[in-house]
């Protein structure tokens, strides 16, 4: 009787993945293809199986049973990243799920356990709107209340619950450098920049002596099992080089703390978030190798009034850039415009698109899966109907894992308008 | 007495050894600028024409201008020019954003005697990096935390001391609505905690400056006049059309009952803010009642602008409502100088190219009632005039130089 539901079964299943396979394969022709790692096609083909991009070129044969899609005249992208976001945890200046507020230094706090999938008031229906705009992945972060905020996560913006859209967690620790005005407000450590800087150092040291203490112990007693400690052992990903380091910091001064920090503990990887002067040290940082994600202030003025474009700036200097959104300080769905702003100001197209996907898919690691459009990798991607950083483009399609998850109707906005 | 008379004379003196400086300094005013495309905005666009500008007014605009011997030309064969970019509502020079701001005087909701002016620092360089956008007159306001905010400033962005920016000081009053003052007060246990203690708050402040006004006009049949009252003097002539009122609201129930307000005292309002406005166009349109919009989908989503959509602009135009576009102060796409970003935004969301160029110049310069002298390029306006390498809409296209009173004031090269 089982067997004879077993082999019903399999019956049923292997006749509808035969209709399934058609779905499954996506051609998309006749686009401009801007591949990211391997330069640019005018008229190319990109197709798409399962959850993978299984070819991209300029003369591609296209399986008969694929669902064909006449890209003419559009341009296909990789996904868009943001590599620092708040996205779903709350409304700027309002109530927010990304400050845990009750202590300055909280590396065991777990940016997932806030995320709503869906988003909170205001962000009901952020994540779809989002997606609207091309951006499939995001690296959701804890805010810059805290010194030590809390691990961040990437997710890939499709999915109902924030398990189904983690792609790596925890992706970093996030941290944060500068004045602290409410503990400062209460005369409670930090109330300067020194007492944020002696925070890390504090944290880092402790956990260091109870890695010390573990092992001294279990030298001793080889069935040794310790009392758990979720802060130390979340420090201690840090200090093993497992997780890099993101740190909040805006201001020159800041900046160096940040990287004094990441020599002293030998940080894995140290990426800064903001870093609005950075162009300052800009030789400092190409040297020691340090990431810089830029935004959401794009562009500033020096002493003499001249106007810097960061992002630009950096790059030229040989830092890799990321740029993000600072979600929702500038609303997630604008990324792309935020690389606007670069380019407007004169920075390569091309390093402003590698800045929105590759680079902070390598700031992950995950530069094997996403942020370029090459064989084997999530097909993730988004066709435009033009230049993706003009104003005026639409994006027509969004792809997530192989799926449409987002078509062009014209004007969606105008529903409810009376 | 007769040392002022001397002094008088040297006065004189003086005067007269400067007559033939005056007068070289005057022919030498006389300067062209020829452009590829010139946006008047109240006339159409002219291509390849000539502006010709006198004194620091425009004299003449036209293709085929006959220029004045010894006139000084500017060449911008390629270039787009437009009016000098008019932002309506800001809080620009006020102090920055990582800084205290001197905005807001929350130690009273109702604060109308107050004068933005006096907040005003011209040397903040915030001021100059958004002249370098090509904005060269803003009305700076005060925030949005009290319900009544006191007197906002239509100022020129040039000049050493704010008196030398004024070009309509005082421009209006401001008038907040919802979440500003609400959250403000309330944590404070006081009035307003709410959203209608902010509407009573404006009620009982305008029938205090009626019974002030009564009594004034009593005072000509010979009684003793009142004592002078700063506030209910800057709320009467708000009461009397005299003064424009400026009402933030973001909500479509906050919008109600700034229209509320407006029916109830027949006043000659603006609205700021109106994010949800694309709900009730019809009511805004029937009052005539323009509307600086922001924030417009590109800066900043606060609970009270969840709501917010690229197209609300769009939708309040199509109804004849007259719009101006209100920029965020500092982040983002939004950023204030970069105007003609937001504004090539709006024709994304559907609004009219020409509207959105009348938006951020004449338009703008209407609801302040100052296009008598800036908003559009004609003769007897004051020469602000803005030069893009190309369409200012378009994401790529640079100022390449902003001029005020004929004066240039940026120059893209100079940088």
């Amino acid at each position: 009787m089982k067997k004879g539901f077993f082999l019903l079964f399999c019956f049923i299943l292997t006749s509808f993945s035969f209709l399934l396979a058609d779905e499954s394969i996506i051609a998309i022709k006749n686009a401009r293809i801007l591949t990211v790692t391997q330069g640019m096609m005018d008229r190319g083909t990109l197709i798409i199986r399962g959850d993978q991009i299984h070819k991209v070129g300029e003369d591609l044969e296209i399986p008969q049973r694929a669902r064909v899609i006449d890209a003419s005249g559009c341009v296909v992208t990789p996904g868009l990243i943001d590599s620092h976001s708040h996205l779903g945890l709350g409304p700027s200046g309002g109530i927010t799920e990304d400050n845990e507020m009750s202590d300055p230094c909280m590396p065991q706090l777990r940016i997932i356990d806030s995320i709503h999938p869906h988003g909170m008031p205001p962000h009901e229906g952020s994540f779809r709107d989002a997606v609207r705009e091309g951006v499939t992945t995001v690296i959701a972060r804890p805010g810059s209340g805290n010194v030590i905020g809390g691990q961040s996560a990437a997710l890939k913006l499709t999915g109902d619950t924030v398990d189904e859209m983690i792609l790596v967690f925890p992706v970093d620790m996030k941290m944060a450098m500068g004045r602290k005005n409410y503990y400062a407000s209460k005369g409670k450590l930090p109330v300067t920049k020194m007492g944020t800087a002696y925070i890390v150092r504090k944290a880092m040291t402790e956990a260091l002596n109870y890695r010390d203490r573990l092992q001294r112990k279990k030298k001793n007693n080889p069935d040794f099992t310790p009392e758990r400690n979720l802060k130390y052992e979340a420090l201690l990903k840090v200090l093993n080089r497992e997780i890099p380091v993101h740190i909040h910091a805006s201001p020159g001064n800041d900046i160096m703390t940040a990287v004094r920090l990441a020599e002293e503990f030998d940080f894995y990887k140290l990426s800064l978030a903001h870093a609005v002067e950075s162009y300052r040290v800009a030789d400092i940082l190409a040297q020691k190798g340090v990431i810089v994600v830029v935004g959401p202030q794009m562009v500033t003025f020096d002493e003499e009034g001249k106007l810097i474009n960061i992002a630009d700036y950096l790059v030229k200097h040989g830092v890799e850039v990321n740029i993000m959104t600072d979600a929702d300080v500038v609303q997630q769905e604008f990324l792309r415009f935020q690389a606007s702003v670069a380019v407007k100001y004169g920075m390569n197209p091309s390093e402003a698109l590698k800045a929105i996907t590759i680079n902070p898919a390598r700031l992950i690691g995950m530069e094997e899966r996403i942020g370029s459009l090459e064989k084997g990798k999530d097909a993730d991607l988004v066709i435009f109907d033009g230049d993706p950083f003009d104003i005026q483009s639409e994006v027509r399609k969004v792809f997530i894992n192989g799926k449409t998850v987002y078509k062009y109707t014209p004007s969606p906005e105008n529903e409810g308008i009376q | 007495m007769k040392n002022k008379i001397f002094s008088w004379w040297g006065c004189f003196l003086i005067l007269l050894w400067f007559i033939p400086f005056l007068h070289s300094a005057e022919s030498s005013d006389v300067l062209v600028v020829r452009g590829g495309k010139i946006l008047t905005i109240s006339h159409g666009t002219i291509e390849n024409a000539e502006i010709l500008i006198e004194d620091g007014k425009i004299k003449k605009v036209g293709p085929r201008i006959q220029i004045p011997e010894n006139s000084e030309l500017i060449q911008a064969p390629k270039g787009w020019i437009l009016p000098g970019l008019v932002v309506p509502h800001t809080i620009l020079g006020t102090g920055n954003r990582y800084g205290s701001s001197d905005a807001n005087e929350t130690s009273n909701p109702n604060t109308a005697q107050l004068q933005i002016i006096d907040a005003v620092n011209p040397f903040d360089k915030d001021i100059h990096h958004v002249l370098t956008g090509g904005v060269t007159t803003a009305m700076v306001t005060p925030g949005r935390k009290n319900v009544i905010g006191g007197q906002s400033a239509v100022l020129k962005l040039k000049g050493s001391t704010v008196d030398q920016m004024c070009l309509r000081c005082p421009g209006g009053v401001k008038f907040s609505l919802g979440k500003g003052p609400k959250s403000t007060y309330g944590k404070k246990g006081r009035l307003p905690s709410t959203r209608m203690g902010s509407a009573y708050v404006i009620r009982k402040a305008f029938h205090e400056a009626e019974a002030y006004l009564k009594k004034i006009q009593k005072k000509s049949k010979g009684q003793l006049s009142p004592p002078r009252n700063l506030k209910l003097e800057t709320l009467a002539k708000v009461r009397n059309k005299e003064l424009t009122a400026f009402i933030e609201c973001y909500r479509v129930d906050d919008i109600m009952t700034a229209l509320r307000i407006i029916d109830e005292f027949d006043l000659k309002a603006v609205l700021v803010g109106c994010t949800e406005g694309y709900k009730v166009v019809h009511e805004i349109a029937e009052r005539k009642v323009p509307v600086i919009v922001g924030p417009l989908g590109v800066g900043p989503r606060r609970m009270e602008t969840r709501n917010v959509r690229v197209n609300n602009a769009a939708a309040l135009a199509g109804a004849g409502v007259k719009i101006a576009i209100k920029p965020d102060e500092s982040l983002g796409v939004g950023r204030i100088r970069e105007l003609p970003l937001i504004a090539s935004f709006l024709v994304k969301g559907g609004l009219d190219r020409s509207q959105a160029f009348r938006a951020i110049t004449l338009s703008a310069a209407e609801i302040m009632s100052v296009d008598d002298r800036v908003g559009s390029i004609e003769p007897g306006k004051d020469a602000d005039l803005v030069i893009f390498d190309g369409d200012p809409l378009y994401y790529k296209s640079h100022v390449q130089r902003v001029m005020i009173n004929g004066e240039t004031v940026y120059l893209k090269n100079e940088q």
